[in-house]
């Protein structure tokens, strides 16, 4: 059985570009595996294209969440030994956008069980074309992602100013010179400018991973007196204020308009998509990634702009 | 083109998606300006929505005075003038709950 390792930083794109491949079809019959680090799945909802689909929500693979991993493949291993028919040929591992792949991949291949039926064939990782560089300066894990990575897809091509993309492909090449580097554009791949007259950047030889404090997912759940204005006059105040520190923001809120689905990356907010109306417990319920605050803070802040305090 | 701000059609700001209709917009539109007018006003700053031009208008006590087009110029100003942004996680903004909890 081959397995694809999906990974790449926080909104670097992973469920955009693994969604579009499920339409079109490129991974069918693949047992998806969704990893996130926050208790509230939402990526899963996004993901309906797969029929067979599993949320580890609540740890990243790669530390916390390892044991249940190993245990959900050694189930899937499990049942397709018995299968004599149309047996399941391929896995697909979305890791959460903490996940470090190499401890992942790491754990397949030394796992008694698992080293019999899996190999790890791939591990794409995504590389957000507006903020790679940003995060290659300054966080350690951005820059394992790209090491490890067999095959990086550039996603956002279309919003990146030219000069700035080109010296991030010659940096990605700089980095991991074995890998393929491919563009996407939510999820379609698109040709890459020429760059091979373009500076990397030189980036710091060591960073100190201790210095920085940990990111960590909070959960915000929006109770009757936040509405959605209140919310997203919140929202967009804490994303300038600290966006640098807020690496992502997903959820989603119920409005008059719809199951709207938040999605942000540092300080740029996606168009909110609206969901099919359905029941969901987790609606109302927004996972906040990031660092250097006091996750109630959160909470009482929002309350006070939507004016309960 | 809107002919009484004079601003091109451009798509709604993300943070306008919540409502449905015409009526919805315009209470929003009211609430948001409720909204930033308690937070800004210890900023020294004024903020009006009217609901008749497109926009929110917002003074300081210099006299300065202006009409922006979405929350996100709201900060980008109020940074502006108040020289640092205003950061909900200030203890401004998250203390005052800390009694009742």
């Amino acid at each position: 059985m081959r397995m694809t390792v999906l990974g790449g930083f926080l909104g670097s794109g992973k469920t955009t570009w693994l969604r579009h491949q499920l339409h079109e079809g490129v991974f069918k019959g693949a047992f998806v595996i969704v990893n996130e680090a926050a208790e509230t799945p939402v990526d899963d909802a996004l993901l309906q294209g797969s029929s067979n689909l599993a949320v580890l929500a609540g740890g990243c693979a790669c530390c916390v969440g390892k044991a249940d991993l190993i245990a959900l493949l050694r189930k899937i291993c499990d049942e397709r030994s018995s299968q004599t028919e149309d047996r399941l040929e391929r896995i697909v591992l979305e890791t959460s956008g903490l996940a470090d792949p190499g401890p992942i991949v790491e754990a397949i291949r030394t796992d008694p069980i698992l080293v019999h039926h899996i190999i790890v064939s791939e591990t794409l990782v995504m590389v957000d074309a507006l903020h790679a560089l940003i995060q290659l300066r300054s966080e350690p894990l951005g820059r394992k992602q790209i090491e490890i990575a067999d095959c990086m897809m550039v996603s956002k091509i279309d919003e990146a100013n030219p000069d700035d993309l080109a010296r991030l492909l010659a940096t990605l090449h700089v980095i991991n010179p074995g890998a393929q580097i491919f563009g996407t554009v939510k999820g379609t791949e698109v040709p890459l400018p020429d760059f091979d007259q373009s500076e990397p950047e030189h980036l710091a030889e060591v960073l100190n991973e201790k210095a920085l404090s940990p990111i960590f997912p909070s959960k915000l759940a929006l109770d009757e007196t936040v509405d959605w204005t209140s919310f997203s006059v919140w929202l967009s105040a804490l994303l300038h204020a600290r966006g640098n520190d807020i690496m992502r923001v997903k959820g989603v809120v119920r409005t008059p308009a719809g199951r709207l689905l938040v999605q942000t990356v540092r300080k740029i907010a996606q168009s909110p998509e609206i969901l099919p109306e359905q029941e969901s417990r987790e609606d109302n319920t927004i996972v906040v990634i990031g660092r250097g605050y006091r996750e109630e803070d959160l909470a009482r802040s929002l309350k006070y702009f939507a004016g309960a305090s | 083109m809107c002919s009484a701000c004079g601003y091109p059609e451009a798509p709604g700001h993300w943070t306008e998606a919540g409502a449905a209709n015409m009526a919805e917009r315009l209470r929003s539109r009211f609430r948001r300006a409720d909204i930033l007018e308690r937070v800004l006003k210890p900023y020294g700053l004024n903020v009006h929505d009217g609901g008749l031009v497109p926009g929110i208008q917002i003074s300081n006590q210099f006299g300065n005075q202006t009409i922006v087009r979405d929350l996100a110029e709201v900060w980008a100003l109020a940074e502006q003038w108040t020289g640092s942004p205003v950061d909900p996680l200030d203890p401004r903004f998250t203390t005052s709950t800390e009694k009742d909890s």
